[in-house]
């Protein structure tokens, strides 16, 4: 059954696409003329991809893939860490945000010493929003410590 | 032919260029030497700090990161058994037994002195072959374009990680995020779903930082209790005369054979070391010393790497079809300065050009003194915690996507793609076609559509124009040649 899995999953995004590229306006025909329609290249491609698919469910069939170590506990807490870099970012603050998940993964991924985390993940975020404000002359988006620093 | 000279020579005269390239160099072989920061990473990861430099010194601090992590990764290879980049997997296979000998240094001595005859041989022939296949490429029109593209994604099969399969749908699914946006032509909106910050397409740099450097960081954070063995070393040694003389036809032929690799479209430094090193053992007459420590293996593989890095500015700059993950970073970093790849580079703007081409040259001296004299130095640095290096390249990742174009949207692309990147990659499929998928989609789609256009929409024209036929012809090859291949060699047994 796991053979199937990926492949199954290729041919289901594959699908997809088709269903949305079908979904796409015509253009008119004076516009497009000897050309093609915009939904034709990704339609032809998803079918290539449909192609593929079915050559990987041979290929495991013949062949199958090794079993992949399942994720650990790190690697779901780091994607966990994105979200709450998401939320934060978007209620307070991006270096709120980046500071908080600096701190959490460098404890998350077994750093025992507090104070060298905290270190690193205020020193980091500060001395790259500095680099790129004064140097680079890049505004970042509006939050609780950019509002308070732009003014 | 002078104004070029003049060009390279100028990269000598000037402090703040020399300057650059010197901290490039260093901050290429840390890169190199951490284990999971390779050369396309950090390439990604510095392209935002590139924004308001001139486009000559952008691309030096590029170019420069690509040789000299290339050539780092055997500095780590060498002393602890692990590959700083995939490009010096090879140099495993006979560094790490030689140092557990008690030769580390002459291990690094031959990869360092190895990797610069490779990377000066590689540029010299990027000074030549490039103006000639510019020359060659100003008679394509965009039939000659689109076979030449569909070689290039062709090539993808035979990418270093993944199969050929699942690296065609890598392919596929890139040129598909390619289309995402309004259609060129027409002005129809594709797979946009309402944002109207995809306007324009999916920016390159954010995906490429998601794709190589947050996928990395998922996949090293199941790496965290990891322990590594390293080896004490006194000093590196320069190779002696008798070292010398039995590795020089196996750098030669490593020159060539990287040089050529890089050339190909998507093949890169990786593919290009582990054919000179099984070329090196073929043609040695000591194979019995493969696999426990034989100069000549290190000496293969590091010239190979090295020389695939000028190989692969080759296609990058003159056709606009990037050689590897890294020269795609470069592709979009010379598109980001304002500097279109293709002929006319070599007659608008050579100056700039062979102001890189020295540039890179120079990196390459300056990697062969810092490989001798700072090897050891740089190897402890290979040491540093995982626990804190990661946090900070995601530090790194989100603030540079957000400043290429003050969006957001570029934050969550870099995420979303790490996320995406990282189960590619757990489920063995490489994300480097992907990439150059997204970098040829446009160029695929829209040659197609402007040959339909030149033909009145016959398109069996196309493979009627000689030159679009031959690179259909290598397309064809590149995808069905090995399984041809094989089946006559069994038909013959």
């Amino acid at each position: 059954m796991k053979i199937f899995a990926i492949p199954g999953l290729v041919s289901a995004f594959s699908l997809i696409v088709i269903w949305a590229a079908l979904q796409l306006d015509l253009s008119p025909e004076m516009i497009v003329g000897d050309s093609m329609q915009p939904r034709v290249f990704p339609i032809f491609l998803m079918i290539i991809n449909l192609v593929l698919a079915a050559f990987l469910t041979i290929q495991y069939r013949n062949n199958p893939p090794k079993k992949a170590k399942p994720d650990t506990y790190h690697t779901w807490c780091t994607m966990l860490l994105f979200v709450v870099f998401y939320l934060l970012t978007i209620y307070l603050d991006m270096f709120i945000g980046i500071a908080v998940v600096m701190f959490a993964m460098c404890l998350l991924w077994g750093e025992r010493r507090i104070l060298v985390a905290g270190a690193v993940a205020l020193v980091t975020p500060i001395t790259v929003f500095f680099l790129f404000d004064l140097v680079l002359r890049v505004r970042f988006p509006r939050g609780l410590l950019t509002n308070w620093y732009y003014g | 032919m002078i104004e070029a000279i003049q060009a390279m020579a100028s990269v000598v005269t000037d402090p703040y260029l020399l300057f650059l390239i010197f901290a490039t160099t260093v901050l290429g072989v840390i890169i190199g030497v951490l284990p999971g920061l390779g050369a396309t990473t950090g390439a990604a990861l510095l392209l935002p700090f590139t924004l308001t430099m001139e486009p000559v010194h952008a691309i030096t601090v590029l170019a420069t990161i690509y040789v000299s992590a290339t050539f780092a990764g055997s500095i780590t290879a060498i002393l602890i058994n692990t590959p700083g980049t995939s490009a010096a997997a090879a140099t495993t296979f006979d560094g790490y037994p030689l140092a557990q000998r008690g030769e580390a240094g002459r291990a690094l001595g031959i990869a360092v002195v190895s990797s610069t005859i490779g990377g000066i041989f590689s540029v010299l022939v990027l000074c030549i072959a490039a103006p000639m296949l510019a020359r060659v490429a100003y008679e394509f029109r965009p039939p000659e374009y689109f076979a030449l593209t569909l070689f290039g994604l062709s090539m993808l099969a035979s990418i270093s990680a993944g199969g050929t399969v699942r690296n065609l749908i890598g392919g596929c699914f890139g040129v598909w995020l390619a289309t995402i946006g309004a259609e060129p032509t027409t002005g129809i909106e594709r797979f946009m779903f309402g944002n109207y910050e995809l306007y324009e397409g999916l920016a390159f740099v954010p995906v490429f930082i998601g794709l190589f450097a947050i996928s990395e960081l998922l996949i090293q954070s199941d790496r965290i209790n990891q322990v590594v063995d390293t080896i004490g070393m006194k000093a590196v040694k320069l190779p002696t005369r008798e070292d010398y003389k039995r590795i020089w036809k196996t750098v030669a032929r490593s020159c060539g054979i990287g040089t050529f690799i890089g050339i190909l479209p998507a093949e890169g430094a990786t593919v290009a070391s582990m054919i000179g090193y099984s070329e090196a053992r073929r043609w040695s007459k000591h194979k019995e010393e493969f696999g426990k420590g034989s100069i000549e293996g290190i000496a293969g593989a590091e010239a190979a790497n090295n020389a695939a890095t000028g190989g692969a500015m080759v296609p990058t700059m003159v056709l606009g079809i990037p050689g590897s993950g890294t020269t795609a970073v470069i592709l979009v970093g010379l598109m980001v300065h304002g500097l279109r790849p293709g002929p006319y580079l070599f007659t608008e703007q050579v100056g700039t050009v062979y102001q890189i081409f020295g540039a890179m040259l120079i990196a390459n001296l300056m990697f062969l003194f810092m490989g001798l004299y700072a090897a050891k130095l740089f190897a402890r640095i290979s040491l540093v915690p995982l626990q804190l290096l990661w946090p900070i390249v995601f530090a790194l990742a989100v603030i540079g996507a957000y400043a290429l174009s003050s969006s957001l949207l570029d934050v969550w692309i870099v995420l979303i793609f790490g996320v995406v990147g990282f189960f590619a990659r757990r489920n063995g499929f490489a994300v480097a076609p992907i990439a150059v998928g997204l970098i040829l989609g446009e160029m695929v789609e829209t040659n197609f559509q402007n040959s339909l256009k030149m033909f009145d929409g016959e398109w069996w024209q196309i493979p009627m124009q000689p030159l679009a036929a031959m690179f259909l012809i290598f397309a064809f090859l590149g995808l069905f040649g090995s399984p041809i291949l094989a089946w006559i060699r069994n038909k013959r047994k």
